[in-house]
Order: C-alpha cells, then sequence, then structure tokens
C-alpha cells in the first residue's frame, strides 16, 4: 500500500510520447524500410540491395567518403582554431568582448543566409574574395565550381560559420582552469609555449571532447549548407550523406533513401562511441 | 488533543535498516526532543512521522488515528526546515499564506491568517519583502509563521535553529518555547545540540544508532542516565567516563563522575597536576592529568585561582558517582 | 607587456575584422544596391542608396509571400518552443528528482535524440499516417521532438541546484505533484527556462532541412525556405536577394544582443564537465 510519490512517471508521458511517435518510431523504422524497394507505388522486401547499391554506385559511395572528409576536416579546423582563438581572446586583449562576440554572432545566423552570401562571395570571377586575391597578383580557384576543391570550400565556410562555437566551449573551459597551474609552471620555469602545451592544453580536455564531438555530429548530419551552396555539385563532388539522402527521395527512391539515413546512424555510432570511450578514458588518465 | 504514537517503527534505505523499531509515545502538548549524535537516524525518524518519508514496517497514530499511509497534508502536521526551505519567488506574506492558497481558502481568510500570525512573530513590516532580503533570525520566523498559520495538531522541527549564530540561537529558544506554551500544541524537536534538548524539553529522546537509548525528562536523564552513551551525551562539559582498571577497581564496567561533581579539597583521595585551566567567568573548567585516572575535567567556581601545572587534590560528591554494566 | 598586447589587439581585431566582419558588410552594401549594381558582386559603395525601395519590394515580392513565412515561421517556433519548455522542464525535473532504472532508460533516449539524425522518409510516411503532413501543428510537434533532448538536459542540470527542501515543504502544505511543479519549481527556473527559449528559439527559426522535408506546399513556407527559393528567382536581383538575407539575419541580431549571456550559458552548459 504505497503512498503516491510527488515525483509521478507521467510527468515524462507528454514528452515521451512526442518523442516516441515522431522520432523513435521512425528510427526504428528506418532499420526495416531501409531493406525495401520503396517509391510512391509499392513496397518491396529486397534484403540488403539498397546498401549494396551504396557502396557499389560511385555517386553514392562519394556521398559516405565525402560525409567522413567533411566531418573530420571541419572538426579538426574548428578544434584548432577555437583553442587559438579561445587563447587570444582570454589574454585580456583590447575589445576583447566585441571580438567574442564578432567570432560568435555567426553561430546565430541562418546557415541559408551564409551558404548564400558565400556562394556569390565565392563566385570565379566576380567573386569578391577572388577580386581580393587578384589585387594581390593571386590567381583564385574557382572554390565551388573545380570538384576537388567545392567540398572543402564549403568545409572552410562551416568553420567560419561555426568556429565561435568552438571558441565559446573553449573560453568556459579555460575560465575553469585554475591559476595555480600556470604560477606552478612558471615556478618550475616553463616557458609561454610550454605552458601552453603542458598546462593549457591537458587541463582543457573536457572542452577538447564537447567540441570535438559537437563538431563530428554536427559536420556528418549536415544538410543546409552544402545544399544552398553547391547542391552537392559539380557532379556528385560535394555530395555527402544528408544531400544523397534528400535526393533519393526527391527521386521517389524512398527505400535507397531511408537506407542513406541507416548508413549515417551506423556511421555516427561507429565513429562517435569508441570515441565518447576514448576520450573519457584519456580523461581518467590524467 | 494530538498524542503521537509510534509502534515498532523500522526503515531501510535499500537493504540498509537504519531505523530498528521505535516504540514510542508523545503526549498531547508535550514538546519532545529528538537528540543524537549525527547520523543516528533522527531527520528520518521525524519525516517518517510527517509522511515525507515512508516507514518500511511499523505503526503511526496522531490522536488515535491510524495516519502511516496519509499524504503529509492530511495528518494535520506542520514542519520547520533547517534550510528554512522559503519559496525564493513569493514574498513573505505569500509563503506563510502558500498552503492555505492551496487550499483554495477565499482571499480575505488568507490574509487575515498571514496578519494574525505575522502580528504573533512580529513580522508585519517584512510581509513584501523575499526571503532573500531577510536576516536569518527573520527567515526562521517566516518558517515557523508558515508552519503556525495552518493551525495543525502537531509542529515537527529539523534542527531549525543551526543555522544561526550563537546569540540569536539562544534568543529563538526562548521565543519558541513561549511559543509553545502560548499554542499549547505537540511539538517534535529535532537537534544534536545538548543544550537546546535540555532547556526546551519536556520530554528528551535519545537516539543511537537507529535506537532508543532512553527517554525521559531533561532531570531524569541528568540525574539517572541508563547508559554511559546518554551520560556522555546529556551534560556540559561531559560527564568524565572511565573504563578498565579504573572501573574495575570501582565494580563496575564504566564509571562516571560529571566535572560539577567533583571538589577540590586539600583531604581529597585523588591527585594530579593541572594541565589547562578555561575561565568561563562564572565557573573555571580545568582540565587536569589525574594519577590512576588519566585526564579528566573539574567544574569550580569563578574565582579560582587555579593555574597551569599547580598540584591538586581532589573528590568525588557522594551520591554523584555513576556506576554502569556493574557486576 | 601592456604595449605588446595593445598590438596583438589590434592585429586580432583587424584579422577578425576583415575575417567575420566583411561578409555582413558585404550582404549590408548589396541590400542597398541597384540591381545592375549589385550584379557586380563588389563592395564598392552603392551608386544609389536604395535600401527601402528593396526592402518593399521584397516585401512586396511573390504576393507578399515574406509576410506569409515570417508569420509561419513564428507561429512554428512559438509554439514548439513552449512545448519544449513545459514538457522538458518537466522530464528533466523526474529525471533529477528520482533515482531509478527508469531514469538510465530516459537518459538514453535523450542522448539518443542528441546525436541520431532523423530518418526522414519513415518519419513523411508515419506523419502521412496520422494526417500531420503538410502541417503546421505536424512541423510544432516534430521541432518539439528534435528539441526535447537538449531542453531535458539544460532544465535537468539546473533543477539539481534548487533545494529538495523547497518541494517537500510545498509537499507539507499541501500542493499534489502538479502544484509543486508549476507552483514552485517552474517560477525558479526562470534563467533556464530563458535561455532554452533563446537557444531553441534561434535553432528552429533558422531550420531549414526539416521544413523543407515535411512542410511542402506555398502557403506553409517559412522564412529559410522562402529565401532559398528567391536564390533562383533573384538570379538577376541580387541586391533582393541580400535584401532577403538581411532580414533573416536581423532577428537573430537582435535576440543576440539583448540575451548574449543566456545564449552563452545555453551553448557551454555542460562544457566544462564533459
Ligand atoms: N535517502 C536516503 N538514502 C539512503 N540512506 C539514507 C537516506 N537518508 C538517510 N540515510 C541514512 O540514514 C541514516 C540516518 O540519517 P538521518 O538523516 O536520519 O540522520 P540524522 O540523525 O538526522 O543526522 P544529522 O544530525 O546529521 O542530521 C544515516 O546513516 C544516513 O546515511
Ligand atoms: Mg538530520
Amino acid at each position: 500500500m504505497r503512498r503516491k510519490t510527488p515525483y509521478p512517471y507521467w510527468f515524462v508521458a507528454p514528452a515521451a510520447i512526442i518523442f516516441t511517435v515522431l522520432f523513435t518510431i521512425p528510427t526504428v523504422t528506418s532499420l526495416y524500410f531501409a531493406l525495401t524497394r520503396w517509391d510512391l507505388f509499392s513496397q518491396t522486401f529486397i534484403g540488403f540491395d539498397n546498401f549494396v547499391q551504396f557502396f557499389r554506385e560511385p555517386g553514392l559511395t562519394r556521398g559516405l567518403i565525402n560525409t567522413v572528409i567533411f566531418a573530420g576536416l571541419t572538426s579538426g579546423l574548428k578544434t584548432v582554431l577555437g583553442l587559438l582563438l579561445a587563447v587570444l581572446l582570454t589574454a585580456g586583449i583590447f575589445a576583447q568582448g566585441f571580438l567574442r562576440a564578432v567570432v560568435f554572432f555567426p553561430v546565430l545566423v541562418s546557415t541559408i543566409g551564409v551558404g548564400l552570401t558565400f556562394t556569390e562571395l565565392m563566385h570565379p570571377t566576380d567573386g569578391a574574395i577572388n577580386m581580393g586575391l587578384s589585387f594581390f597578383g593571386i590567381d583564385g580557384p574557382g572554390w565551388l565550381t573545380n570538384p576537388d576543391l567545392a567540398l572543402i570550400s564549403v568545409a572552410l565556410v562551416d568553420v567560419w560559420r561555426g568556429v565561435g562555437l568552438a571558441t565559446l566551449i573553449y573560453i568556459a573551459g579555460l575560465a575553469s582552469i585554475s591559476p595555480e597551474y600556470y604560477e606552478a609552471a612558471r615556478m618550475d620555469g616553463a616557458t609561454r609555449l610550454q605552458q601552453y602545451w603542458r598546462v593549457t592544453v591537458p587541463l582543457v580536455r573536457p572542452a577538447t571532447t564537447t567540441v570535438i564531438l559537437l563538431s563530428l555530429i554536427g559536420g556528418m548530419r549536415l544538410f543546409d549548407l552544402i545544399w544552398a551552396m553547391t547542391r552537392g555539385g559539380p557532379g556528385f563532388s560535394s555530395d555527402v550523406l544528408a544531400s544523397v539522402i534528400y535526393k533519393q527521395y526527391q527521386a521517389g527512391f524512398y527505400g535507397l533513401s531511408t537506407a542513406g539515413n541507416v548508413i549515417l546512424f551506423i556511421l555516427i555510432g561507429v565513429l562517435v562511441m569508441p570515441l565518447v570511450y576514448w576520450l573519457n578514458r584519456r580523461e581518467v588518465d590524467l | 488533543m494530538a498524542r503521537v504514537e509510534l509502534h515498532d517503527i523500522r526503515k531501510s534505505f535499500g537493504k540498509v535498516e537504519v531505523i530498528h523499531g521505535i516504540d514510542l509515545t508523545i503526549e498531547d502538548g508535550e514538546f519532545c526532543v529528538f537528540v543524537g549524535p549525527s547520523g543516528c537516524g533522527k531527520s528520518t525518524l521525524l519525516r517518517i512521522i510527517s509522511g515525507l518519508e515512508e516507514q518500511t514496517s511499523g505503526r503511526i497514530e496522531i490522536d488515535g488515528r491510524d495516519v502511516g499511509n496519509l499524504e503529509p497534508v492530511e495528518r494535520d502536521i506542520a514542519m520547520v526546515f533547517q534550510s528554512y526551505a522559503l519559496y525564493p519567488h513569493l514574498t513573505v506574506g505569500e509563503n506563510i499564506g502558500f498552503g492555505l492558497s492551496l487550499a483554495r481558502k477565499p482571499k480575505a481568510e488568507i490574509a487575515e491568517a498571514v496578519n494574525r500570525v505575522a502580528e504573533t512573530l512580529q513580522l508585519g513590516h517584512l510581509l513584501d519583502r523575499r526571503p532573500k532580503e531577510l536576516s536569518g533570525g527573520q527567515r526562521q520566523r517566516v518558517a515557523i509563521g508558515r508552519a503556525i498559520v495552518r493551525d495543525p495538531k502537531v509542529f515537527l522541527f529539523d534542527e531549525p535553529l543551526s543555522n544561526l549564530d550563537a546569540a540569536l540561537r539562544s534568543q529563538m529558544r526562548i521565543e519558541l518555547t513561549d511559543l509553545h506554551a502560548q499554542l499549547g500544541s505537540t511539538m517534535i524537536y529535532v537537534t544534536h545540540d545538548q543544550v537546546e534538548a535540555m532547556t526546551m524539553a519536556d520530554k528528551i529522546v535519545v537516539l543511537k544508532d537507529g535506537a532508543i537509548e532512553q527517554v525521559g525528562t531533561p532531570m531524569e536523564l541528568y540525574d539517572k542516565p541508563a547508559t554511559p552513551f546518554v551520560a556522555g551525551f546529556i551534560g556540559s562539559p561531559k560527564m568524565n567516563l572511565f573504563d578498565g582498571d579504573v572501573a574495575a577497581q570501582k565494580g563496575c564496567e564504566v564509571y562516571g563522575i560529571r566535572p560539577e561533581h567533583i571538589r577540590l579539597t586539600d583531604d581529597g583521595d585523588w591527585h594530579g597536576r593541572v594541565r589547562l585551566v578555561e575561565r568561563l567567568g562564572a565557573d573555571t573548567i580545568v582540565h587536569a592529568e589525574m594519577e590512576t585516572f588519566g585526564p579528566m575535567i573539574i567544574r569550580t567556581d569563578g574565582q579560582s585561582e587555579l593555574r597551569e601545572g599547580r598540584e591538586i587534590r581532589a573528590a568525588p560528591m557522594p551520591e554523584r558517582e555513576f556506576r554502569f554494566g556493574k557486576s | 607587456m601592456k604595449r605588446r598586447q595593445y598590438v596583438i589587439g589590434i592585429t586580432a581585431l583587424a584579422a577578425t575584422f576583415v575575417i567575420f566582419v566583411l561578409p555582413f558588410i558585404f550582404i549590408l552594401l548589396n541590400a542597398s544596391k541597384t540591381s545592375q549594381d549589385s550584379a557586380a558582386l563588389d563592395f564598392s559603395l552603392p551608386d544609389r542608396w536604395v535600401f527601402f525601395e528593396n526592402l518593399i519590394a521584397v516585401v512586396q515580392a511573390r504576393d507578399y509571400i515574406l509576410l506569409l513565412a515570417y508569420w509561419n515561421s513564428t507561429l512554428i517556433t512559438v509554439c514548439s518552443v513552449a512545448l519544449m519548455v513545459i514538457f522538458g522542464a518537466m522530464v528533466g525535473y523526474i529525471l533529477q528528482r528520482r533515482h531509478s532504472a527508469w531514469n538510465k532508460v530516459i537518459f538514453g533516449f535523450v542522448l539518443a535524440g542528441l546525436m541520431i539524425p532523423p530518418a526522414v522518409v519513415p518519419t513523411i510516411w508515419l506523419l502521412q499516417q496520422i494526417g500531420l503532413f503538410k502541417t503546421i501543428h505536424g512541423m510544432i510537434l516534430i521541432q518539439c521532438a528534435y528539441g526535447l533532448s537538449f531542453s531535458v538536459l539544460l532544465f535537468r542540470q539546473f533543477i539539481g541546484t534548487i533545494p529538495r527542501d523547497l518541494d517537500e515543504a510545498a509537499r507539507i502544505d499541501g500542493a499534489s505533484p502538479l502544484q509543486i511543479f508549476f507552483r514552485v519549481i517552474l517560477p525558479l527556473l526562470k534563467p533556464v527556462t530563458v535561455t532554452v527559449i533563446v537557444v531553441q528559439s534561434i535553432t528552429v527559426f533558422n531550420d531549414f532541412t526539416h521544413p523543407l522535408y515535411y512542410l511542402p506546399g506555398r502557403e506553409n513556407v517559412t522564412v529559410q525556405l522562402t529565401l532559398y527559393n528567391f536564390q533562383s528567382q533573384f538570379v538577376s536581383q541580387m541586391n533582393l536577394l541580400f535584401m532577403n538575407i538581411l532580414l533573416v539575419t536581423i532577428p537573430p541580431l537582435i535576440v543576440f544582443l539583448f540575451f548574449n549571456r543566456q545564449i552563452v550559458a545555453g551553448m557551454t552548459a555542460g562544457a566544462v564537465k564533459g
């Protein structure tokens, strides 16, 4: 004869219903749909054919590889640049608060707006970037028209847009390092650079974990920026899984599109889970 | 008219039993104090009475009514927390009236009740402030006001004074005693401060490791402690307790003598040397190193000329020696 | 020392300015130009400032579709964020206050919601089954589902700082579970609620991908979709495109100016703890 608890589990119900219906069920059923040939008219079970197709057709495989390249590149750059900017913006320099705001603001701006603006800035002949470069006598590349460069250009724009968040997280991480560590290091005769390598970098590891995980997951899921800038082009050169999923959906290949989705979350699982484990273990070792 | 009866109350958290079968009756209008060292289960027992915590087994009766399965609000009790637990977003007046407004009492009635309580506790001028704009003592009063306003049969207090400074604490002790006299309700009060217990209680319940060690009036516990634990817990400075050879010589397992029951006299049988003298004004507390006994605390009058290093002789007052677990 | 810091500061200011501010100036300049002028895509000052003409032209374009888009986006944002706040806080509260095996399960779902990208086509199929595809309220519920995890985590963390004594005092005062939550806990969550509202509003308002999938149809356009569609319509009118980009940039700017602190708190929550 238990009395009522003041914290009943039905408090979870509204959120649980919305989340289960609109997120969990589609996610779970996608595992089945990915094994079907599914279009507007019919649905047939075809086993792993969709996945086989994914690894056979160069256009699709390219999307898979690009996703990994894109996520790795943006996450690496955001981590390195984010830490550098954070160190700079906590050094007590002139106009520090303003600079932080300026670096962070792009995080809040519409990705589509950013994408369209940079598409114009990166125009091969008329774009401001190449005009600027030609001023220094450099012949700027076709940022978004060169198939070898398009993905990297989009990645650079993504770094521009997202590095502010990494910086912010690092600033919070740096603020939590007790100054005593630096004092101790100085007593031991560490130079400025040694202090960064031996004190700052190891002690902001929790922030590094967050930055890497956030930007890796974000990078793998990214769709809007690529869609606004290249739509996966030229050809399939800058296609990533998210854009492949959308293209297959538009083309009416629902089963194939869903298989892309399943590959995407397997990829996230495969890359992120061990990373979480590894990063957490390194932290404990400290 | 609120007698609280506990019958074989037990409580386990997971596999660990922390309350081991408590039987206790608290009479109507009594001021009952639970004392005991930290972790002995005072708060847990109080929370079981309040209904915040559910007993694992046993019966709780208030006024003969079995309340073991009732919600706190149905038990006609009120509780004052150590942290005061005032709602930070409400004004003092709203804090006091919160329970009434939950019960959907008419606004006018709530206002009247709040004003009446504020009057009693001299909070009238603070009704529109928020808790963070109050001093510790004022917060304490608001917390008490929140309890009084519902006119409960039983008041429960969990170390309500432990966040106050010494001066305020002794003032609040008197106020609470007055309040008890004025309301005449049953009050159960948890503390680990034996001074609070001695000064306020009609009945003291000494708890140890989840069981009752002794129940009695303050003077009963002082004069006739049932165990060395109670003897050491009640009274300040602590009773001198000796086991081993000393106790064996006296024909018991533990021999005790209170510091105030030792006389310094030149014809005493006990001798030793003064190690430290604490002068409290009215009294002097002497820490001495005695032959055969070892360290001993002796209380003597404030005018004492004793200094460190002096040889002393002492003797116990007759009838004031305690022999526990004697053969 | 002071001098060196000053020099680094000036250099950093200049570099940051070039990298982070110039694109916005570019938008502003081109939004003020005539269409021939803006076709050059450069940083020159406008020959003629036609800012307001452009503003009016953009708003009037395609039968005032931008106004419709703002209305839809606002509706979706306000409603979905309101649901996320209430329901998210309730879950965070239970998760923080109760300790049982269920907590791990709930926590697992929360983390899954943060990491796993939604399976879009099955979601569309499901929305069609329950009649929510292409509807604003369907979109509201979807945004709520996708944002819940983040809200739950923030609320849970903050509720940890509210002493349990308050719940118990309210319980003694006779409050029911709902009353404890809505009359005692929720009012005390104000700081974190502001953070959740601000961060999630920006996320939902800026979302392009999900309305693209789940909310097709002209009468359902959102701000981001209109912007994207303008790109193909305004090929010869870059000035209007940039005016539109400017209009989309202004709401977050205003929010940023007023709620900088809350945004920072929300974005870095848990970052230090890892
Ligand atoms: N919620 C709980 N879960 C598990 N164990 C608990 C819980 N609450 C109390 N205990 C245990 O029960 C015992 C009694 O705790 P209780 O809080 O009643 O002690 P107390 O006498 O009030 O101590 P104090 O003077 O420090 O307040 C302690 O050993 C404590 O660790
Ligand atoms: Mg206690």
